[in-house]
């Protein structure tokens, strides 16, 4: 009876299928769809490298200096072994030999001889995981706290508002150097830094969605149902406001990333690992030599992301805000 | 005088790089700053490394000594232009009175000359009073004062009769009596000083031309008490004027000069050579000659690099990245560069830097071999060309110019072969301890965390040692926090440089003796019955070839036992515009500032030419 009944009615999407199909309409959206699945894969094979040289328990090749390679061009076709041997080869050594061509340094090396292309991959890696695990320090702290301000209103509404109002008047970048400060150097201060200052825009939008939703009437009938407060918030609210967490998500993981790119390059980010922040700091030296490349490959790599979530950002929006919805 | 690891350049010739000047001659629409052009003032403008203070007894660091010398004077200093370097009086009248047994100095110290005006003189309504002999009982004491935890104390330790009572009376919790008398260190009279030794010291005349035997009026430290570090009180050319921790400082002629009539001359008497350099035409001519310093805290090469080529500043050194641009393959000044009128000034140093090995962590401390291991892997080519050329490889703790200094080749030079064999006789086959089955990992830690090349260098490094299966991780720190790191022991590998405080090899073989461990300049805190013995012998004896053949016994001690991995010898290579005259590259540049004059219509005429 009842899947007839479904199949019957057309409109019956849920709003997550609703959204992708109006997500899907839009051809810019779907290309930076793309290109931030592109950046995660890169982010994953570049974790995969560096747990596979971690457990193996041997310097990874991103990290392997060669001194004799020092600041060479980008160049899809440099032989590796510089050209002497190829007349000697068969044709299919001569085949195998140009592929192996194709992948040396194709964007260069830098400084230690170590290839940029591979630094960069590893700087994915690096800005993934900030993006990622800040988020999960920011989001819960938002997302709860602004659920009990909007929905619980009075004194915790007070009390919270005052805690992110405070945060807020704090300069971001001063914030999270001085957090960093404290905890030290490195991955964590990063994580901590960035974490602890994200969650105050998502709290406030979700303290205005609960705020709004608190009336409705599917959450009078949960209370007239004698429903945990608890409950009321976490299983029916949340759920309708959750597409706020998404598009902030969105939005905030480029803006992680150029924080700790800044970090980074100003010495109290990443220590030890490659990091966009690192390369553009290192490659700044030699700008005005003509050594282009390892500040070009970190820049567009940030470009891309960037740009990739932005609008991607924007998109999603669109597309799951009730607001913006027309006839179609 | 510890220098942090990668930035030597700027350290092994601060005079040049902290006389930098900025000018204001064809300001186009940015905001330039005042070179008193207008109101025929002098004015410097100019790079300084951070300054923790102007308390003497913690010139510790080179922008603090620096800094320090530019207000406080001691009783020698080193004649500017003569080499091999010398001694010559200051504040003293004339040269000592060594007693014949070399125990007993007695100094004449010079009548007429005043602090400088300072509210703490509340007996005086704030005029400064002259200076006596009792300045110098007080200034070294205070050195010796437990409580002021100087950085300095090693230059007088077990010298001087009865200043070690003094120290531990110093201990206790009440504070310290500066009327206990010290029998060694007397004012026989308002301006006789007399300083009883307790063995022949020969470098003590090197020692007193240091920050730790400045002049330092009684008045001000009380006056002032914590605050005295930012309140500096003196007698010397400038007074400071405005001090923003971390960002800007300013000195500004000291009035008393003119005033009490106190007149320093520009020397005579020079090196050959100099005459011909221009460097005695302002012989006989007051100094100082500049009105006002003003150094800004520039942490980044590149802005300071650019600021020097447009005529900004007038000195520079060169970092590893530009020096392709810079210096030629035949190691001389590009030709446009030359065309601008712009100086190279080439010396070799009176510094070493180093790897140290923490001689108290259990795993690198116990285990010679490891350390020799490591040695061997260092690889001197690759790292010399690294700092493209621009530095040495020395071979012992001895660097060339200095008694003592062996030319021969390395006992453990680098041969990756040789360091796998003594890295598994160490008890590490391949660099896997068999403890955990995995690589050795060892932590090395740096300051200056926010240095490219720092961390590149250190990059290399960790490289070399992966090729024999030993794991480097770096602990990047700010430099305080990394000078409180060494002195509580607590790192296991540390990078830092040693510039020599004076001429001696003395200077460098203290770094190794056991009673100076940290927070004593000995960081290794290495310690060994044989050399602290022939350390103590060595270092009583005046200059003979037996004190050689010391030192170089020595020197091979440490090679042999490796608390260090010595990593290089900076070539100081220096690059002045000509329109600063009178500037010499000098391993010991206190206070020589004075000395320093800008040809202002020279850098007018410079600054339409070639200026921004």
């Amino acid at each position: 009876m009842n899947t007839e009944s479904v199949e019957s009615l057309p409109e019956s999407m849920t709003l997550w299928q609703d959204a992708w199909r109006r997500l899907r309409r839009r051809r810019l959206a779907m290309v930076c769809l793309a290109v931030v699945g592109l950046y995660t894969l890169a982010a994953m094979y570049g974790e995969c490298v560096y747990w596979w040289y971690r457990l193996h328990d041997e310097t990874p090749p991103y990290k392997r200096v060669n001194l004799a390679e020092q600041y060479q061009p980008p160049s899809f076709l440099r032989s590796p072994f510089g050209g002497r041997e190829t007349g000697r080869m068969s044709s299919l050594e001569r085949f195998l030999h140009g592929l192996k061509a194709l992948g040396h340094h194709p964007l260069g090396t830098d400084g230690l001889g170590r290839d940029v292309l591979q630094r960069v991959i590893q700087g994915t890696r690096i800005a993934y995981q900030v993006g990622i695990v800040t988020s999960l320090i920011a989001i819960p702290i938002g997302v709860v706290l602004g659920c009990l301000a909007g929905y619980f209103g009075g004194r915790v509404d007070d009390f919270i508002v005052w805690l992110y109002s405070t945060f807020a008047c704090i300069p971001g970048l001063l914030f999270i150097l001085a957090i960093a400060m404290v905890v030290g150097k490195g991955l964590l201060g990063v994580y901590l830094g960035i974490g602890l200052t994200m969650w105050v825009g998502l709290c406030r939008l979700i303290r205005g969605e609960v705020i709004k939703h608190k009336e409705r009437p599917y959450v009078t009938a949960a209370r007239a149902l004698g429903l945990g407060h608890f409950r009321i918030i976490f299983r029916h609210i949340l759920p309708n406001v959750f597409h706020v967490v998404i598009v902030t998500f969105t939005l905030r993981f480029p803006y992680a990333i150029g924080t700790e790119v800044i970090m980074s390059f100003l010495g109290i980010g990443v220590q030890g690992e490659p990091s966009w922040g690192i390369m553009i700091s290192n490659a700044r030296l030699r700008l005005w030599h003509g050594v282009w490349w390892e500040m070009a490959a970190a820049t567009a790599a940030i470009f891309g992301i960037v740009l990739a979530f932005n609008l991607l950002g924007d998109a999603l929006r669109d597309a799951l805000d009730p607001r913006l919805r027309t006839g179609r | 005088m510890k220098a942090p690891a990668t930035q030597w350049w700027r350290l092994v010739a601060p005079a040049g790089l902290l006389l930098c000047g900025l000018t204001c001659t064809g300001c186009g629409g940015t905001r330039r700053l005042d070179t008193g052009a207008a109101s025929g003032e002098m004015v410097m403008y100019g790079a300084t490394a951070r300054i923790r203070g102007f308390d003497p007894v913690k010139a510790g660091d080179v922008a603090s000594a620096m800094a320090i010398s530019k207000i406080y004077e001691g009783l020698l200093q080193y004649s500017y232009l003569v080499r091999p370097y010398r001694v010559e009086p200051l504040l003293a009248d004339g040269m000592p009175e060594v007693s014949a047994d070399g125990l007993v100095y007695t100094f004449h110290i010079r009548p007429g000359i005043y602090f400088q005006d300072d509210p703490c003189f509340t007996n005086t309504a704030g005029r400064g009073r002259e200076l006596t002999a009792a300045d110098f009982v007080y200034s070294i004491k205070r050195v010796a004062d437990a409580k002021n935890a100087s950085t300095g104390y090693w230059a007088f330790r077990n010298r001087i009769v009865g200043l070690d009572e003094f120290r531990k009376a110093s201990q206790g919790q009440e504070s310290t009596d500066y009327d206990l008398p010290v029998e060694g260190l007397r004012a026989l009279d308002r301006y006789t000083l007399q300083i009883k030794l307790v063995e022949p010291y020969p470098q003590l005349l090197w020692v007193l031309t240091m920050q730790y035997a400045f002049a330092v009026p009684r008045e001000a430290v009380e006056y002032y008490g914590e605050s005295f570090l930012n309140h500096p009180v003196g007698t010397g050319p400038y007074v400071l004027k405005a001090w923003r921790r971390n960002y800007r400082v300013e000195f500004e002629r000291n009035p008393k000069w003119s005033e009490t009539g106190r007149k320093e001359t520009y020397p005579r008497e020079g090196a050959a050579g100099d005459a011909a350099a221009g460097l005695l035409e302002d012989a006989g001519r007051p100094v100082p000659f500049i009105d006002r310093i003003v150094q800004f805290v520039v942490s980044d090469d590149s802005t300071r690099w650019l600021m020097f080529l447009t005529g900004e500043f007038s000195t520079s050194g060169i970092s590893r990245d530009n020096w392709d641009a810079v210096i030629t393959e035949s190691r001389k000044l590009d030709r446009k560069l030359e065309e601008m009128g712009i100086v190279l000034a080439k010396t070799p140093t009176l510094s070493i830097y180093y790897l140290g090995f923490n001689m108290d962590d259990p795993v690198v401390g116990g285990n010679r071999k490891l350390r020799q291991a490591m040695t061997c892997a260092f690889n001197t080519e690759e790292w010399i060309h690294f700092y493209n050329d621009r530095i040495k490889r020395p071979t012992g703790p001895i660097p060339p110019g200095v008694a003592g200094y062996e030319e021969r080749p390395a006992l453990f030079p680098y041969d990756l072969e040789r360091a796998r064999r003594l890295l598994a006789e160490a008890g590490y086959p391949g660099g896997r301890d068999p403890r955990t089955g995995r690589r050795l990992e060892l932590t090395l830690d740096l300051g200056q965390a926010q240095s490219p090349e720092m961390r590149q260098s250190t990059e290399l490094f960790a490289d070399f040692m992966t090729r024999i299966g030993i794991v480097i991780k770096p602990s990047y720190n700010n430099w305080p926090t990394f000078l409180g790191k060494l002195e509580r022991r607590q790192v296991q590998m540390y990078r830092l440089g040693w510039v020599a405080d004076y001429p001696d090899a003395e200077n460098f073989l203290q770094l190794f003796y056991g009673p100076n461990s940290s927070p004593g300049p000995n960081h290794s805190n290495y310690s060994n019955p044989e050399f602290d013995r022939l350390y103590e012998r060595a270092r009583v004896m005046p200059d003979c070839p037996e004190r050689t053949r010391l030192y170089a016994r020595m020197a091979r001690m440490i090679e042999e036992d490796c608390p260090w991995i010595f990593t290089s010898i900076p070539l100081d290579y220096v690059l002045r515009h000509s329109w600063l005259r009178n500037y010499k590259p000098h391993d010991f540049p206190y206070g020589m500032v004075k000395y320093l004059r800008i040809d202002a219509a020279a850098r007018r005429a410079w600054k339409m030419r070639f200026g921004g």
